[in-house]
């Protein structure tokens, strides 16, 4: 009984690390494709500033009257493209999150169906090429847990971005960076060293 | 097609064909202008790097060989802005033969012109309005354009270089509207499939 109760739960676990897997691909050069979007979004801010500095009216610029209002508008403009890409890029973040928590949920469901015929001994076993299943459910739901935080993060950041809020805008890709958690991410890769033989011994 | 419907439609492909043209004169533009404010901002800070250092004797030759690359720079935008000049006259001209179209179809059909639209629902006067439109649009950016060649390599402070060039890539006087323009005209001219 026990027995077909590990082979379902680990063949569900295999999938779940291999999915996991290919998210974070996705994950990392989704969120390789923002930087250079966070970048203009910085510059233009700064642009934006150094229209605000200067006194147009007192610079060679002064025989163009309606240019300072024409010149921010075509700023604003450009931020809003900048900041609809970005959203485009929050979506794919979103389905990658939203592809991760599934799974996770998934698979632990299932274990918490089996409880009764998985006994501590199960759960806790492990060999040298196989880590235990209780082992390998925590990471999965630390590896969700990550992304799902991360997610926030970034979306919360993305939302007070207004093209009106110049000091928000320019402060962006600083905060943008340091959302970044390297040691999340080298777990979820060091956990996924630990399972590769356990995944490919189908 | 014969005549004056001959006439538009080859001038509505002129437009399409200068204004893909000035955006890449734009294109170079704006990056020969960046380059006059790295050096020239560059140049500042040197100059007071040496003010502060009382040893005028030593870069001097890096100085000029600074001001040679920056009279460089500041020739090649200049042949920039003249290529600007000819798009922008080659406008002028297709305006100018618009109001002679007009001028024509005032002689054949009377002041209120034809019973039947030449393409499909445009009469002349809509056409002399988008004409007038981007040329207005074009000669004024080219003005602004002429001023920041003028300015650029004298300007010390930073954020008015950092205005020259924004001026300079977002162009403020060619709004998103003369795009608008530009495929409403090739659209009713038949180069765009309705």
């Amino acid at each position: 009984m026990s027995k077909s109760a590990v082979a379902s739960v680990h063949q569900a676990l295999r999938k779940n690390f291999e999915s996991l897997e290919s998210n974070q691909k996705l994950w990392r050069s989704t969120l390789a494709d923002c930087s250079p979007l966070m970048e203009s979004l910085g510059n233009l801010a700064e642009q934006t500033k150094a229209l605000s500095n200067t006194q147009i009216s007192s610079t060679p610029l002064r025989d163009f009257p309606d240019l300072e209002d024409r010149l921010r508008f075509k700023l604003s403009l450009a931020i809003d493209t900048v900041l609809g890409k970005l959203n485009e890029k929050m979506s794919s973040l979103q389905s990658v999150r939203d592809a991760i928590s599934n799974q996770v949920s998934g698979v632990v469901q299932l274990y918490e169906q089996n409880t009764d015929t998985l006994d501590v001994v199960a759960v806790t076993e492990r060999s040298a090429t196989t880590p235990s299943i209780a082992d390998m459910l925590e990471w999965l739901q630390d590896a969700e847990r990550h992304y799902r935080q991360q997610f926030l993060r970034r979306k919360a950041l993305l939302q007070t971005l207004r093209p009106d809020n110049v000091s928000l805008l320019e402060s962006a890709p600083k905060r943008w960076t340091s959302l970044e958690s390297p040691s999340a991410e080298d777990s979820i890769t060091d956990a996924l060293w630990k399972v590769s033989f356990f995944v490919e011994s189908e | 097609m014969e005549g004056s419907a001959r006439k538009i439609k080859d001038n509505a492909a002129d437009w399409h064909n200068l204004l893909l043209r000035w955006e890449r004169l734009n294109e170079n533009g704006f990056n020969v202008a960046a380059n006059i404010v790295n050096l020239r901002l560059s140049q500042s800070d040197q100059r007071q790097l040496l003010e502060e250092s009382f040893s005028p004797s030593s870069p001097l030759s890096a100085r000029t060989g600074a001001a040679a690359e920056l009279q460089n720079e500041c020739c090649k935008l200049q042949e920039i802005i003249d290529k600007m000049v000819t798009v922008v006259t080659k406008m002028q001209n297709l305006v100018t033969s618009q109001q002679g179209i007009q001028d024509l179809e005032d002689f054949q059909f009377g002041p209120k012109g034809r019973t039947f639209p030449l393409f499909h629902t445009w009469n002349m006067k809509q056409f002399e309005l988008s004409f007038v439109t981007l040329w207005k649009s074009f000669s004024q950016e080219l003005k602004l354009k002429q001023t920041i060649l003028q300015e650029l390599a004298h300007t010390g402070t930073s954020d008015l270089c950092m205005v020259y060039l924004s001026c300079w890539l977002y162009q403020p006087f060619i709004p998103h509207q003369v795009r608008l323009t530009l495929e409403a005209l090739l659209l009713e001219t038949g180069h765009r499939p309705l």
